[in-house]
């Protein structure tokens, strides 16, 4: 069982997180094993096992459970990090080097697509499709 | 300097008092805090000011404050890039030698002490005809209610102390001025200096550095006189003394911050914990961080990573900011 985490925080503005990966319905294609999406009431339902609002230490368990997780930058790569389960982390405009773990798998397509400023809030940042690595990159470090 | 009321009264003499220093300032900013703030361009005496900085090479700006009280002001200050700042009240009119002996300590009482760095350097501070006898004073912050502050009496000799108040030269961007303390800003000095010797920097009261302080009863920018406000700032001085042993940590971030934190507590030594997410860390609220200590700026992590242009982990920011 592979558990996803597809999105990070809603932002106020209502735009779209630009961290966020754009490609799920595509990669969830190439996966050929059970997969069980986390998550909270209002986000998109990608998978028929969609679980929301599970408490931390529900998730803690899931993801002893799974065989590994892929995730945006979101909370949910930190958990998978401090439960010592290696997973797969979709970057696109914050930089791994500062918010990632190098026990995780980070895909970052080019460092030139990371905001200029770490420090300030998302909303300021664009979301855009082409700062994301493509699924079937994402599939062979599965 | 940050100036407010006093257009026409010490704040001529302190600028003149600058542009005459034997050290001269880099630049020289008066942070323009009054009500109704005016064109001194327009002014015949500034003219001369502005025409006698130029004619030294000296650069100044006349940058218009927020009306949020001194703290807010000397904090922007400390956040220019600079790697000194000389803060000057605007009715404390110093010695020409005073920057000069100051930024002579910069760097140690002598060549040797490169590896304590110094925090801030101040002179005697004298209002006439009140001149205590500080020699037997100590600084240190357990006295602060039972002695004089050591720069209002003639400083003979080089003394380590742990706070300076008034006016004093200190390293910038190293510590923070609390903004959380109300518009009379009261201690703000105390606070700020104490917080640099805590951080490990020597702060020092040094000989033959002195400003009149003429205590000028019109204007100023502590001129509000409520005393809320004084009794609201002394709360905080007194929290924070109360928790001196302790290291305050404040996690107002989010849940994965906690997460990533949560690796670094281990190591922190008597941590006193406030947290936006009890259940991965446990501790009290942010409300009550900000209740006991006002500004809680100074540990945002966020800020900081952007004060330091960093480029490591969070894990290890945490430690920059802790340990």
């Amino acid at each position: 069982m592979i558990i996803i985490s597809p999105y990070s925080k809603a932002l106020l503005s209502g735009k779209q997180n630009p961290k966020n990966y754009p490609y799920w319905e595509e990669l969830i294609g190439l996966i050929k094993e059970p997969i069980i999406q986390v998550g909270i009431e209002g986000e998109k339902q990608l998978v028929e096992d969609f679980r929301k609002n599970l408490r931390i230490s529900e998730l803690r368990e899931l993801i002893q459970e799974c065989k590994t997780w892929i995730s945006c930058d979101s909370f949910f790569q930190h958990l998978g990090w401090d439960e010592g389960k290696q997973g797969i982390v979709l970057w696109s405009v914050s930089d791994p080097l500062i918010y990632g773990h190098p026990e995780n798998i980070n895909l970052l397509k080019d460092r030139s697509s990371l905001a200029e400023n770490q420090f300030l809030w998302w909303e300021f940042v664009e979301h855009q499709n082409d700062r994301f690595v493509k699924p079937k990159e994402v599939i062979q470090y599965l | 300097m940050a100036t407010r009321g006093r257009y026409f009264t010490t704040l001529p003499l302190v600028l003149n008092a600058i542009i005459n220093q034997t050290r001269p300032v880099d630049k020289l900013i008066v942070f323009d805090d009054n009500d109704e703030p005016k064109d001194m361009r327009s002014e015949m005496i500034y003219q001369y000011f502005f025409k006698m900085l130029d004619i030294k090479g000296i650069a100044w700006e006349w940058a218009y404050a927020e009306k949020k009280g001194q703290h807010h002001i000397h904090q922007r200050a400390n956040m220019m890039g600079f790697d000194w700042v000389w803060r000057v009240d605007d009715d404390a009119i110093p010695e020409p030698n005073v920057l000069e002996t100051l930024y002579s300590y910069a760097n140690g009482v002598n060549e040797t002490d490169d590896n304590y760095k110094v925090g801030a350097v101040g002179g005697s501070v004298l209002t006439p005809p009140n001149l205590f006898d500080t020699i037997n004073v100590t600084g240190l912050i357990d006295n602060i209610d039972s002695e004089p502050n050591i720069q209002w009496g003639k400083i003979e000799r080089v003394k380590q102390v742990e706070h300076l108040h008034c006016t004093f030269l200190y390293r910038a961007g190293v510590c923070d001025f609390n903004t959380g303390l109300s518009r009379v800003a009261h201690r703000e000095e105390t606070l700020f200096t104490y917080a640099l010797h805590r951080k490990g920097y020597r702060v020092l009261a040094v000989p033959d550095a002195i400003t009149w302080h003429m205590k000028n009863p019109e204007g100023g920018i502590r001129s509000e006189t409520k005393k809320e406000m004084y009794d609201h700032d002394e709360y905080i001085f007194r929290n924070v003394l109360q928790y001196r042993d302790k290291t305050v940590v404040v996690l107002n971030c989010g849940l994965g911050d906690h997460l990533v934190f949560s690796h670094v507590l281990p190591s922190i030594p008597n941590a006193e914990v406030f947290t936006c997410y009890p259940e991965v860390v446990p501790g009290r609220s942010i409300a009550e961080a900000q209740h006991l200590f006002g500004s809680l700026e100074h540990l945002n992590v966020y800020r900081k990573m952007d004060q330091w242009k960093w480029k490591g982990s969070l894990k290890n920011a945490y430690r920059k900011l802790y340990l």
